[in-house]
């Protein structure tokens, strides 16, 4: 396991990187205080993870169906779990960030805050429902097809919302991808932003493969006691 | 291939191979490595002492339960047949299934066979009733029956089907002694052309079967 | 071997017909679904008081109460098999997706019922009358027919759970956002009397999503039945 210090060297050099630099906003243009937009190198990649994490846990589920083999679901669960964990912190980190630069934490037209509410109330009724059922393979079963449902209410959600409320989206991350001037992307930011979803993905593979080993491990000790 | 018709039978060979069943509840095994084989025409008695799987077996074979592993496989000239298949062709009486009870008991029976697209008339029902003593009752709500009637009318149900294949948990549970005669009675007319499973630890009605399977020790 | 064809429009007609007749003699989930509707309809009145809120908040509002009515009884359907131990017996005899579909034009007819009583006691109680009615209507129908469509699996998927009425609720909400956007954007548009054509978005929205949904319910279906 070398590469896990691979993994904390990057996001030690994240860390430190993203504080030292000039902040990723142009000071003409902040919303708020200019320093508050350093939140960017980590609330995108936290994002990003959880999304990631949804679909393979999605992925994982489907399979699980397919084989009816444990191992997916532990997977899936392992999937889900930290999806919940990076989806909690891409909300907590854009609801100061909304704070710092629009003034208020919270803000039910902004589509993308919604939509991690919403991912997260999934997973909460995920692992309600895993709680509530106590057969093995009726447990596995039943979250993998709630899962496959709540992908496709999550799709419709998506790519359907935006388009009924085109106005809403004030979220700066549509100017970071078009780069349209209003934050300035320099070589530098743009490579400490690399790294840090670099960093995050690695570092969020690093923790699912963890967490499916420990389940693996903590069933064949159930069984063999 | 044939397709009976009336009240004529015609009967098939099926045959049900169980190897190397297991089943556990989490850490809990309940039963290990179980095999047999059965044909039509035989009979197989389950027993064992409270808690060995009787039920859970029983509930395995019927499809509904999952072993932990091993095969469970009903054929017919060894063509493998579906759950689909071979639940057509089954009847099951249990402790675990009942009836609606703001229904009538012809109205459950009609409702079941309707489902199961079986042809039978309103005659026929009224008949299977009085062939388990229950021709007076059949138009009374399932919540105004007794333990002992409410078994009599899954037999009536199972009667109607004519089943090639037979699962019975407890057979004669609830049941006094006219009851038990008419099962009897029952169990001794469809032998000959089905696969009978009965889990069960009373001396009379593991009289039926020709082989005996013991769980638990 | 007998063959045997399976009818399906007959063996769903059955199922249906079985859901009936038990709630007509039983009246379990029609007089919770009725009497939640009313008490939310009630509160939600009665919170408002002197209150006259625009047709933003009423649209709102309208389906906030069909929302919570649905979750307080739909999930009978196969809750009600679980814990009378019939299931058992319906997954023998019947065919699972005649089961599911039975159960979904069950709950459908349910929530109609609902809304039969609730419209015109919204209209009168919050005194909100919809410009355009068929629209109303249309967009009204679509979501219900998406409620039931949606949660029905829900419902034999919670059955089996330990806590059955508020994880219904739970896991029905974030299958149920979407429908929900889109037919409060269809009501809204009716109350305000606009056309057709400017809740035609919502309308194709909610039409894929009751195609889509019962779809899936019904390809999924099999793998909790038989569990």
């Amino acid at each position: 396991m070398i590469w896990k210090w691979f993994i904390f060297a990057a996001m030690a050099a994240v860390i430190i990187l993203a504080f030292v630099l000039p902040s990723p906003m142009d000071p003409r243009l902040s919303l708020g205080p200019v320093d508050a937009y350093r939140i960017f190198y980590f609330h995108v990649p936290a994002a990003w993870v959880a999304a990631l994490s949804f679909m393979v846990g999605m992925v994982q589920s489907a399979r699980y169906l397919k084989t009816k083999d444990m191992d997916f679901d532990r997977r899936a669960v392992a999937a889900n779990r930290l999806g919940m964990a990076f989806s909690a912190m891409a909300l907590v980190t854009g609801s100061i960030f909304a704070k710092m630069t629009w003034g208020e934490f919270w803000n039910w037209s902004e589509i993308r805050e919604v939509s991690i509410f919403i991912l997260l109330l999934i997973y909460g009724g995920y692992f309600a429902l895993r709680s509530a059922l106590s057969d093995d393979e009726v447990r596995a079963t039943f979250s993998a097809v709630m899962t496959i449902i709540f992908t496709v209410a999550a799709l419709f959600l998506i790519f359907v919302l935006p388009r009924i409320y085109p106005a809403f989206s004030q979220h700066p991350s549509d100017t970071i991808v078009d780069n349209e001037g209003k934050m300035s992307l320099s070589p530098m930011v743009a490579l400490v932003f690399g790294l840090s979803m670099a960093a995050f993905t690695a570092l969020y593979y690093w923790l699912y493969e963890i967490t499916v080993r420990g389940s693996r491990y903590f069933d064949k000790n159930r069984l063999e006691s | 291939m044939s397709i009976s018709s009336g009240r004529g039978y015609i009967s098939y060979m099926y045959q049900l191979e169980v190897a190397d069943l297991s089943k556990s509840f989490g850490p809990r095994r309940i039963f290990e490595k179980v095999s047999f084989s059965l044909n039509t025409g035989q009979g197989l008695a389950i027993t064992g002492p409270n808690g060995s799987g009787k039920s859970t077996m029983i509930h395995i074979l019927t499809g509904l339960g999952r072993a932990s592993s091993g095969v469970v496989r009903y054929t017919h000239d060894s063509n493998m047949l579906s759950f689909e298949e071979y639940r057509n062709r089954m009847s099951v009486v249990t402790p675990y299934h009942e009836f609606y009870d703001a229904m009538t008991a012809l109205e459950n029976l009609d409702f079941y066979t309707r489902l199961a697209g079986l042809e039978v008339t309103g005659q026929e029902m009224m008949e299977s009733l009085r062939t388990f003593g229950l021709g007076e009752r059949g138009r009374d709500r399932v919540a105004a029956y007794s333990s002992g009637m409410k078994q009599r009318l899954k037999y009536a149900l199972a009667l109607l089907r004519r089943p090639e294949i037979l699962l019975l948990d407890e057979p004669t549970a609830y049941l006094d002694q006219s009851g038990k005669k008419g099962i009897f009675d029952f169990l001794d007319s469809v032998k000959s052309r089905a696969l009978i499973i009965i889990a069960t630890n009373e001396k009379e009605e593991a009289g039926f079967a020709d082989h005996v399977c013991q769980l638990g020790g | 071997m007998p063959t045997m064809s399976v009818n399906w429009a007959g063996r769903i007609l059955t199922v249906f017909k079985k859901e009936m007749l038990s709630e007509f003699r039983t009246r379990y989930a029609f007089n919770a679904v009725i009497m939640f509707s009313l008490v939310t309809l009630t509160v939600v009145s009665f919170s408002l008081g002197m209150n006259r809120p625009g047709p933003e908040v009423m649209a709102a509002l309208f389906w906030v109460v069909l929302f919570f009515a649905a979750a307080s009884g739909l999930a009978q359907v196969f809750v009600k098999e679980e814990e009378a131990r019939t299931a058992g017996y319906l997954r023998l005899y019947a065919p699972a997706t005649a089961v599911l579909v039975g159960k979904i034009i069950f709950n459908l007819f349910l929530l109609v019922c609902m809304a039969v009583l609730l419209v015109p006691l919204f209209v009168i109680l919050l005194d909100t009358v919809p410009q355009n009615f068929i629209l109303f209507l249309s967009g009204l129908f679509l979501g219900l027919i998406g409620l039931s469509g949606s949660t029905t699996i829900i419902a034999a998927i919670v059955s089996r759970a330990s806590v059955k009425g508020a994880l219904f609720a739970v896991l029905s909400f974030p299958v149920l956002l979407p429908l929900l956007v889109a037919a409060i954007e269809i009501t809204l548009v009716s109350l305000v009397g606009g056309n057709f054509a400017a809740a035609w978005p919502p309308l194709q929205l909610l039409l894929a999503y009751d195609v889509v949904m019962i779809t899936l319910s019904i390809m999924l279906f099999d793998f909790i039945w038989h569990m």
